[in-house]
């Protein structure tokens, strides 16, 4: 049978999002797909399209506001999908850590496959870390993974999962 | 016609490599090494390996009728089918991808259905008067008596300028390209569509790149050499032009296409006529 997972590490497109980061990462994350380092000669596109994305780029501590999003978007990421934080914030909470607002990194909210240090990661780090995380998105199933909170089960009617209500908002 | 058969199902493969190519050709216009040439191909097999997610069935129906009609219609101009009868069997296709942005209830998708309508306005008339035209120099709309006669290219040259003005709108290039617009409505249409469903988009675009350059070819009537020339020629300024400008607004481009395309192509209409 014609193996199709090992494709996966050939096409891998990218989703961003800024949990709450001071936008240093995020301007780190757009160098490595400048010409200077080119991340596109790997097949990487940044798509901003959860739905079609295999790759979250987490950038920044998670702000109270952005929890909800972070959980959303990673519920409608289609598996198999790898996630990285880029970061001290998005690993840790970095500077912000124990702060009333923050939530001190993302893997409160989801699991993480990759954490790459740095205030801010340099493109090098980032380009490292994509590719570590590409040896994981390999070697994964096509199990629904579910994030730690703000989440309740699948409903499965008729053997078709609908995974439209699974990312809940955090109650008042 | 073995061969015409055989080309007729290598028209999605044939999309996929000048997909490829334009991204390595784009690439090294910037100064940049760019994805590999088969990188279309490697694409469609991750997204056929990942999980598809389906919002309704008529979402997904529509985009197959979408990649379906466009194949009928690169295979009919490969025949040398009545132009006309091709054209508007595109405009059927444009349709059922417009009809996909409606059917699902996301704002992106419906603005991108908006604009694909717009800009639909805009590029249809100067189609349907460029065949209008060479019905005029052949008496026929048949593609075969196109590729029967000498080249049409110096008595239609505003026309085939007109042509180049709605390419990047066809192939949603800069600046036209307001209705994929992936910094702004994110892909428009195609937003809800993943895994294997965005596959079938994604060959479609293919095929449309083969459409286009389909028609350039008919300017060059039996000369293979002029053909292309012509192909290579367009395919090169198409890119250069996306990597040097800026989006415009799509009602700018409505304008634009609309005045300035309409005007050449009627005024070279006129031309053939009493001229």
């Amino acid at each position: 049978m014609f193996n199709l997972s090992r494709f996966r590490k050939k096409s891998p497109w990218i989703l961003h999002y800024n949990a709450g980061s001071c936008n240093g990462c995020d301007i780190e994350i757009l160098a490595c797909l400048s010409p200077r380092y080119d991340l596109e000669r790997f097949g990487v596109i940044n798509t901003g399209n959860p739905k079609q994305s295999d790759i979250f780029l987490v950038t920044g501590p998670v702000t109270m506001r952005s929890r909800e999003r972070i959980v959303e978007l990673y519920m409608q990421i289609p598996e198999p999908k790898v996630v990285v934080a880029v970061g001290s914030c998005a690993c840790t909470g970095g500077v912000f850590r124990g702060m009333y607002n923050v939530e001190d990194g993302i893997d409160r909210y989801i699991p993480v496959d990759v954490y790459i240090p740095g205030c801010a990661s340099s493109p090098e780090l980032i380009m490292d870390g994509v590719v570590k995380g590409l040896e994981i998105l390999e070697s994964k199933t096509k199990e629904i993974e579910k994030p730690k909170q703000l989440y309740k089960d699948e409903v499965v009617t008729d053997g078709i999962v609908d995974r439209s209500h699974m990312a809940q908002k955090v109650k008042k | 016609m073995a061969v015409k058969f055989l080309l007729i199902l290598l028209v999605p493969l044939l999309g996929g490599l000048v997909y490829g190519l334009e991204r390595v050709v784009r690439a090294r216009m910037q100064n940049r090494v760019g994805p590999p040439l088969l990188q279309p191909f490697y694409d469609m097999f991750k997204l056929l390996d990942k999980q598809p997610i389906m919002i309704n069935s008529y979402h997904i129906v529509f985009a197959i009728m979408h990649f379906i009609t466009l194949w009928v219609v690169v295979a009919m101009i490969i025949l040398g089918d009545n132009l006309l009868y091709i054209i508007f069997l595109h405009l059927l296709s444009s349709i059922f991808l417009v009809l996909a942005g409606y059917s699902v209830n996301s704002v992106y998708s419906h603005m991108g259905s908006n604009r694909e309508l717009l800009t639909i306005v805009a590029y249809e008339p100067i189609l349907i008067l460029i065949s209008v035209s060479f019905y005029m120099m052949h008496g026929s709309f048949s593609i075969d008596t196109i590729y029967e006669h000498h080249t049409t290219l110096p008595s239609m040259a505003l026309l085939f300028v007109a042509l180049l003005l709605i390419i990047p709108i066809k192939l949603k290039k800069s600046p036209f390209d307001a209705t994929e617009a992936h910094q702004e409505i994110v892909g428009g249409v195609e937003i809800e569509f993943s895994g294997v469903f965005f596959e079938i988009l994604y060959m479609a675009k293919g095929i449309e790149n083969i459409f286009v350059y389909a028609l350039v070819i008919l300017f060059a009537g039996d000369s293979y050499l002029l053909a292309m020339v012509l192909c290579i020629g367009v395919f090169l300024l198409i890119n250069l032009v996306d990597n040097a400008t800026a989006r415009v607004k799509v009602g700018d481009l409505v304008k634009i296409v609309l005045s300035l395309g309409l005007l050449l192509s009627l005024v070279n209409l006129i031309g053939l006529r009493y001229v």
